[in-house]
This record gives C-alpha cells, sequence and structure tokens, in this order.
C-alpha cells in the first residue's frame, strides 16, 4: 500500500495554495474548476470561494467539478465540497479528474454524510422540560415507595437474623458502632460545643432586654436537651455515616461483590445492612448524650465569660428548669432517626449502577436525603411529643 | 498486504526526516527505583499501521504515555512529526497535539458532555468555526466512526463499550490528524465487534492517510490490519517487522510463543 501524498505535507499549516474556484461555461456544460487546498484550517476561504448556487448557470446539461488542481484535501474540505455537489443539482454535477486519493476520501465522506443526515432526531426542548419535571415529582413517590420496602426487607432479614443468632455479623456490628459512634464524637462534641455557647450568648443578649438574662440557662437547657443535641448529632452522623455507607456498599454493588455475595448464598442485606444499621441505632444515642452534655457545657462556659455566672450557680439554675422528661424526649429520636439515616445511606448504596460516576451521585443524594429526613422526623416528633403532653 | 519493508523503503525513498512519523532513540525510563525502558529505538514511518505487541506489564501502555508527553522520560529523545518534543514548547507543540489524535482503552470521553459535544472540543479548543459548521463536521466524523446518527446526542454512560470506543475514535478523527494512536482498540469487545473495528481502522487509515501507532493483544487484529509489529519485551523493542516476518523468523523467545502458538497458526492460515 502506498502512503498517500496528502500525508507528506502538513495540512494544519495554512496553506500556500489559496483556495480558488472559477466557473467556465463550455459548450453545453457548466464546468467548475477547484484549486488550492481545501482544508479545516483556511475553511472561512474555502466558503468565500464556493460561488452561490445562484451564480451557476441554470439549465445546463451537464454540470462538471474539476478537481484537477485541487492541493490537499481534508473531510472539512470533501464535506464542503459534497454538499456544493448537493446544492448545486444532486447527482446532476459530477467530480471529474479526480485524483485516487481524492476519490476514496470524497465517497466515504458522502457514505458518512448522507448517513449523519438521515433520522438525526431534533430535540424538543418544552417537551422535554416537561418530562423532567415530572419525572423529578415522581421520582419523590417512587423514593418513598423504595424506602418503605427496603425497610420491609431490612425487618425481614433482621427478623431471620433473630431466629437465627448464629447468623448474626458480630465483628461488622462491633466495627460499624466504632465508625459511625466512637469516630464521631471529636467533631459531635466540638460542633455541640460551639453552638450551645452560641444559644446561651444570643438568649442572653435578647432576654437582657427584659432584665431576664437567666432564663437563658432554661432556654439553653429545654432546648439541647429536646432539639439540638439530637439534631446536630444526627446531621453529623447522616453526612459522615450515611455517605459511607453508599460509598462503600455502592463500590461493592460497582464491582459486582453484592451479586458475587447473592450467587454465593450470602443475603447482602443481612450481611451488609443489617449490621449497619443496628450499629448506627445502638452509636447514635450515645452519641446523642454527648451532644446533650457538651452544648450544656459550651453554655455554661459561656454563662461564665458573658453573663459572669459562676459554674455551680449556673448548675443551680439548669437543675431547677429542666427535668429528665426533657433528656428523655431528646433521646427516644435518636433511634428512629439512626434507622432512617442507616436505611437511606445502605439503600442508595445498592442503587448504585456500573459507573464510577454514579456512587458520587448516589452519595450526593444519600446525604441529602437523610438529612431531609432527620429534620422531617424531628418536626413529626415534635408535633406528636407535645400533642401528646411531654 | 504488501510486506513492511516494501513500505519503509518507499517511504524512506520519500525522503530524510518528512519519512517518520514518529521517531524514538535511545529512549531511558525508570519508574522510582525500576527500569522500564533502556536505550529503546522504535520508528513509525508514514502511512503505516503499526502495531506494539507485548507481554502484560511489558510497558506498552507507558511507552505510549511517554510518547504523548503524559509521563516524563530520563534520556534519549522523541521526535513527531520531524520536532523534538523534549525541546519544543507552548504553541509550536500545540500544533503537534494538533495533528495527532489518541483514542483511550475506553474511550475517555468527557461523561458530562453528549458525544456530539465530545467530538466537537478539540474543533472549540483549536479553530474558531461556526457552530453549525461544527455540528456538519461532528456529525460527519460521527457517522464515519460508524456510529447511528442518534448516539450524537446521547450521553458516554448511555453507549455501549464499543459505541464509546467508536465515539471516542470519533473524537480523536476531529481535527483531522496526521497520526492516530490506539490502545488496545478492540479488547473488551466481542469477536464480532472487534472485527469490525479492525475494518474501520483500516478503512480510515486509508481514507484519510492515517499513521496508525496502536498497542494490541489482539493476534486477529495483527494478522488483519497491521503492517508492521513492533515487540517489547526486556525493557526495550526486541523485534521490529510484518506479522509475516515474525511469524517466520520469531528470533526471540516471547515472540516465538506469541506469534508461532496454537492461536496464531490457526489466524495466520485463515489470513
Amino acid at each position: 500500500m502506498r502512503p498517500p501524498a496528502v500525508s507528506m505535507l502538513n495540512r494544519h499549516a495554512i496553506s500556500e495554495y489559496h483556495p480558488g474556484c472559477r466557473i467556465a461555461p463550455d459548450a453545453g456544460a457548466v464546468r467548475i474548476e477547484l484549486s488550492g487546498d481545501w482544508t479545516l484550517a483556511v475553511l472561512e476561504k474555502v466558503h468565500a470561494a464556493l460561488p452561490s448556487s445562484r451564480e451557476v448557470p441554470k439549465g445546463a446539461q451537464a454540470l462538471e467539478i474539476d478537481l484537477a488542481r485541487l492541493q490537499i484535501l481534508d473531510t472539512a474540505g470533501a464535506l464542503t465540497l459534497v454538499s456544493f455537489r448537493e446544492s448545486i443539482g444532486g447527482t446532476a454535477a459530477r467530480f471529474i479528474n479526480v485524483r485516487p486519493e481524492h476519490k476514496i476520501l470524497l465517497d466515504e465522506v458522502a457514505r458518512a454524510a448522507s448517513a449523519a443526515a438521515e433520522a438525526a432526531p431534533r430535540s424538543q426542548p418544552i417537551a422535554d422540560f416537561i418530562r423532567r419535571f415530572v419525572s423529578a415529582l415522581t421520582a419523590i413517590g417512587r423514593d418513598a415507595i423504595s424506602l418503605t420496602m427496603f425497610l420491609g426487607e431490612t425487618s425481614a432479614a433482621l427478623g431471620r437474623v433473630i431466629a437465627r443468632p448464629s447468623k448474626f455479623r458480630g465483628t461488622a456490628f462491633i466495627h460499624q458502632i466504632q465508625m459511625t459512634g466512637l469516630t464521631a464524637v471529636p467533631i459531635v462534641s466540638l460542633v455541640c460545643f460551639l453552638i450551645g455557647g452560641v444559644i446561651m450568648q444570643q438568649g442572653a443578649r435578647q432576654l437582657r432586654n427584659f432584665g431576664a438574662e437567666t432564663l437563658a440557662i432554661d432556654m439553653l437547657g429545654i432546648l439541647s436537651l429536646r432539639e439540638v443535641g439530637v439534631i446536630l448529632a444526627a446531621v453529623m452522623v447522616a453526612g459522615r455515616s450515611a455517605s459511607a455507607f453508599t460509598a462503600q456498599i455502592g463500590t461493592m454493588k460497582m464491582r459486582e461483590e453484592i451479586d458475587a455475595m447473592r450467587t454465593l448464598g450470602i443475603d447482602p442485606i443481612e450481611t451488609l445492612v443489617v449490621p449497619r444499621i443496628l450499629a448506627l441505632i445502638v452509636a447514635l444515642p450515645l452519641l446523642v448524650f454527648v451532644a446533650d452534655i457538651m452544648c450544656l457545657a459550651g453554655g455554661a462556659v459561656m454563662s461564665k465569660v458573658y453573663l459572669a455566672l459562676d459554674t455551680p450557680i449556673f448548675l443551680q439554675r439548669l437543675n431547677a428548669a429542666v427535668t429528665a422528661k426533657h433528656f428523655y424526649v431528646g433521646l427516644i429520636k435518636a433511634p428512629f432517626v439512626a434507622l432512617v439515616i442507616g436505611l437511606v445511606g445502605c439503600l442508595e448504596g445498592l442503587r448504585v449502577t456500573g459507573s464510577a460516576e454514579s456512587v458520587g451521585t448516589q452519595v450526593t443524594a444519600a446525604v441529602v436525603k437523610a438529612i431531609f429526613l432527620v429534620l422531617v422526623l424531628d418536626a413529626i416528633f415534635a408535633i406528636f411529643l407535645s400533642a401528646s403532653g411531654f | 498486504m504488501e510486506s513492511g519493508t516494501d513500505q519503509q523503503t518507499a517511504s524512506l525513498a520519500n525522503g530524510g526526516k518528512e519519512a517518520y512519523a514518529i521517531r524514538l532513540r535511545g529512549l531511558t525510563k525508570r519508574i522510582g527505583s525500576q527500569l522500564i525502558f533502556e536505550n529503546l529505538n522504535l520508528d513509525v514511518f508514514r502511512g503505516e499501521v503499526l502495531a506494539v505487541a507485548g507481554g502484560s506489564g511489558a510497558g506498552k501502555s507507558v511507552l505510549l504515555r511517554t510518547v504523548l508527553g503524559l509521563m516524563p522520560f530520563e534520556s534519549g529523545s522523541i521526535e513527531v512529526l520531524g520536532s523534538d518534543l523534549s525541546t519544543v514548547e507552548g504553541e509550536e507543540r500545540t500544533s503537534i497535539e494538533r495533528r495527532w489524535g489518541v483514542l483511550f482503552q475506553d474511550g475517555a470521553l468527557f461523561s458530562s458532555l453528549t458525544v456530539l459535544q465530545n467530538v466537537q472540543v478539540p474543533m472549540r479548543e483549536h479553530l474558531n468555526l461556526p457552530l453549525k459548521t461544527m455540528n456538519e463536521l461532528a456529525r460527519l466524523k460521527i457517522a464515519m466512526a460508524g456510529l447511528p446518527a442518534n448516539a450524537a446526542h446521547k450521553f458516554p454512560s448511555e453507549l455501549s463499550g464499543g459505541m464509546r470506543k467508536r465515539a471516542g475514535l470519533a473524537r480523536a478523527l476531529a481535527l483531522d490528524p496526521d497520526i492516530v494512536f490506539l490502545d488496545e482498540p478492540t479488547s473488551g469487545l466481542d469477536p464480532i465487534g472487534a472485527a469490525a473495528f479492525d475494518r474501520l481502522i483500516r478503512n480510515l487509515q486509508r481514507t484519510l492517510g492515517l499513521t496508525v501507532y496502536m498497542i494490541t493483544h489482539d493476534l486477529d487484529s495483527i494478522f488483519a490490519v497491521c503492517d508492521r509489529v513492533a515487540v517489547l519485551a526486556d525493557k526495550h523493542i526486541v523485534r521490529e517487522g510484518s506479522p509475516r516476518e515474525l511469524v517466520q523468523n520469531p528470533g526471540h523467545p516471547w515472540v516465538r510463543e506469541y506469534f508461532c502458538g496454537e492461536r496464531a497458526r490457526l489466524i495466520e492460515k485463515a489470513s
């Protein structure tokens, strides 16, 4: 095979041979003579050189496009030529004096161009928008259904584990408690300490207007124990652990490890989901306790700095303001919130499809949904508990 | 298929530097303390299809990445289209990069762009073309790569492995390159898909006058499309020549095992 002469030259340099075109009416036939380089680099000149279809005389028996003096031709030039031939008369026009290497290219481009032209579906922006909008709406419903189904599946798996305790993955359970609970203690403590301080400071500042600064301690105590401790702990865990669950399970799903487990007769829900959710149900209440204490500690420090109240006085005041009831109201939410976070994290992990990109998408979805559901659940609990007199 | 040596002489007769598309001389490279290439020489002639073969871990991909400038090397020279890559910088370097196209193993398409937009990326980056022209050209390249017209508006995640490779090839061809680098173009394809891809490469190579540098394990590909094979083993190119020459005279244990094994004999007989 002979390497075509074309490749001996640099097609990308601005050519010395300007593309040119001349119409030479012969006897009976119209001849269009082309010259120079017809390449992508000089495409503007190529378009400028071509005569418009009006300039080509009508009614001639034959249209001939003479390529004898054409130098370099690339796909862009060939495409221009092919569509020019279409525009001036389709099959009535033909190329003459074509060099063999140009002919291969022109034929291939003509074939590909006709393939590209047929059935290129036009995009419909409005219909697409409506379709996307509707599917986003129904996605909420589908999410709710699949989460409920997943809750059922997990409960069934939990039931099987309780019936046959030997199936329980103790090591995984303890490991998950460490990962979701123990390692979260520093960050949860720090955040709660700061927020406790902020609540104290802001409360005291507003209540000072009424001469009731010390009531800020009541507010801090009730708010921390009932709401802030559990919400902050849950949001931190949703950010740390829901994402971790999705990433771990998602990676296994992506590498077909989950499928491998199924073929080996191992139930992935029992092995992966149950220990994680149980661990979270144990770890989150403990974290909530830590969060409560740290909120109060932050408030105590702030009251000393801002209100000049000594800690014993702060504690006395706190003791008068809160009862064990407030603490339990906060704590009772923790296992439910933990269940939701664990379910969302594991479910999104199992929804991962083949690509690494989908792991990222699902992790984001898991965190957003988990935090959203934590707040919704908290609101439902607040209404329910205050209606029932707690 | 004509033999590679005829072509070499033909290319060489055409004169000096311009006969070589790629020329590696005395290339030495280490990764950490491990010596990967030692005094490696390789010529790729214009208008030929060269396969770089070698066992797993022989450094085929590293060699490709070194030539492309994605990995540094210690000593030696890499000459592409007559310019020494270690000395050119800036504009001149970009102008060489415009003259090659690369097909990575899984296409390496940008996942956030449609196939059409992927093919247009090099055009947007290097040329100032009106959108209509870019659309036309990109559609043409997509059709030339053998993809159906409705694939243009799909995202890479919606394509099968074979289609992603074709889309990657369309992007590699976007600027009408002189050299195309293919990294295992037929891996992961079924035999029918692989044969179709081989034909596509051969067709495009003839139509566009390409020089093709491809890494491959695939004996079918080697016999179907390659003018010459360079075998990478023991830190350098141990054998070069047309597939037939290497079958008749392997000259190196790995080459013998590869080209004279049971599978190679069947394929060679068939072709």
